[in-house]
């Protein structure tokens, strides 16, 4: 029987990016390595050139069945065993496309089996099929923070004893659709992102991205605290101008670390409006903290980016050491901001946030235990 | 002499957004399109830009210019004069 009293903790975490997994990809970012690379925005249908990070080995372009599937195979397979998707261990599968890619191919193509993984219940169905999990596993998709939302479900889960632990999977591989209709928005341009700089002109990068977490009360050598998500409502695209909703979401997480020094690790995609705000909500509400983030080299894993920077933050405070913000040379948003790695060992825990699409703000403490 | 272009514009913008109760006279040259009188947003941008793409073949690097070309319909013409496939440009 779970301890009730005791926190929620993460037992497990690891994610997949191009270059590796977390041990991997924490290496190549303290190296400085960017992942992106300037690819066709439609595949093999061509378009501008954009920056964008793949698995090795997968093109942007959709298969079925789908491309990506083999790196979510290799995810699971470190995976801790059990019988996941029964009610004492349920799954929460988390992402913010699935695989919708899928159903732009199907339109093109009219191929039906693009259908079998176009949608997060198809997709998900057939996963739980290959992965051999059972029944209990739910779909949670809420843009650029769903993997915030899966491990605030999954802790609730545990927390109330219904779950004795609770697995968490995010996934979001890119497609010409997606890639495309970032592009149409054109903060997805022929430019590399380069997080919290002033720059004349934003430009993100997209990623593929992989990770999971288990989730346990009394176990584990990490402790989630200060669970916090916020959704302002104000636009499809944009957030409140007064950076509220940062300031909103952030106070729970503050209110958690009070007393401990702690370093951020933002969401950062290299927008400039929600790069201030952040650098901004950051150093109020964590005064002195260094704030980084790695999307200038992995690109925005979309969905899933609150769970695979989860287990690369994981994997600089084991190895003592945080990678630096990768970017370009232009000045600074705030004087909070990181650009070089740094020695953690003084550090009590780091923050982990994200931000999305409609307002939606989400962040964590992560101490080690 | 005025531009042949900016009635263009203007007709294009009403009927690309399906904007009701607005006819083409009554957007002045200098309104600010985003955040003005028009109420336009990020995703009525967005679909501006792909129709003015399509329309005169012009490239828009950014959001930022795309901000920065929107800022009335007198800019976005001087914009697409400047950048526009001029064998799609009204003369």
């Amino acid at each position: 029987m779970a301890d009730t009293a005791a926190p929620v903790r993460v037992t497990d975490c690891g994610c997949a990016t191009p270059f590796g997994d977390a041990a991997a990809t924490h290496a190549a970012l303290l190296r400085g390595e960017r992942a992106l690379v300037p690819a066709r925005v439609l595949g093999k249908e061509g378009g501008d050139p954009v920056p964008l990070a793949l698995i090795p080995g997968r093109t942007l372009d959709e298969d079925a069945p789908p491309g990506w599937l083999p790196t979510v195979r290799r995810l699971a397979a470190s995976m801790p065993e059990g019988d996941w998707g029964s009610p004492r261990r349920p799954v929460f599968v988390t992402g913010s496309n699935f695989g919708v890619g899928g159903l732009y191919a199907l339109r093109r193509s009219g191929d039906l089996a693009f259908a079998a993984w176009g949608a997060p219940p198809t997709c998900t169905e057939r996963l739980r099929e290959d992965l051999g999990w059972g029944p209990d596993v739910s779909i949670l998709s809420h843009a650029c923070v769903s993997a915030h939302l899966g491990l605030l479900e999954a802790s609730r889960a545990v927390e109330s004893g219904l779950a004795e632990e609770a697995l968490v999977l995010s996934f979001d591989f890119l497609s010409p659709f997606v890639a495309g209709g970032f592009h149409a928005l054109k903060i997805l341009n022929a430019d590399f992102p380069a997080p919290y700089r002033e720059r004349p002109s934003g430009a993100i990068g997209l990623g593929d991205g992989a990770a999971f977490a288990v989730l346990s009360r009394g176990r584990g050598e990490w402790v989630l605290e200060g669970q916090s998500l916020f959704n302002e409502m104000h636009h499809f695209t944009s957030n409140q101008p007064d950076a509220s909703g940062f300031t909103e979401c952030l106070g729970p997480v503050a209110a958690a670390a009070r007393g401990r020094r702690i370093w951020f690790k933002g969401h950062g995609t290299g927008t400039l409006e929600a790069g201030r705000m952040e650098v901004r909500a950051a150093a109020q509400a964590f005064p002195g903290s260094p704030l980084v983030g790695w999307k200038g080299s992995l690109g925005h894993t979309l969905g899933s980016c609150g769970l695979v920077e989860l287990a690369i933050a994981i994997e600089s405070v084991k190895a003592g050491r945080t990678p630096g913000t990768i970017g370009d040379e232009a000045p600074a948003m705030g004087d909070n901001v990181a650009f070089s790695g740094f020695a953690n060992g003084e550090f009590d825990g780091v923050v982990c946030a994200s931000n999305a699409f409609g307002g939606a703000h989400a962040a964590f403490l992560l101490t080690h235990a | 002499m005025p531009d042949p272009l900016i009635p263009r514009l203007k007709q294009l913008i009403v009927e690309t957004l399906r904007l009701e109760d607005v006819t083409p006279a009554d957007i002045a040259d200098s309104e600010p399109l985003l955040g003005g009188g028009l109420s336009l947003d990020s995703i009525d941008a967005l679909e501006l830009v792909v129709r003015l793409e399509k329309e005169f073949g012009i490239k828009i690097a950014s959001s930022e210019e795309a901000r920065s070309a929107m800022a009335s319909v007198a800019s976005l013409a001087a914009y697409v004069r400047e950048r526009g496939d001029p064998s799609r440009l009204p003369s």
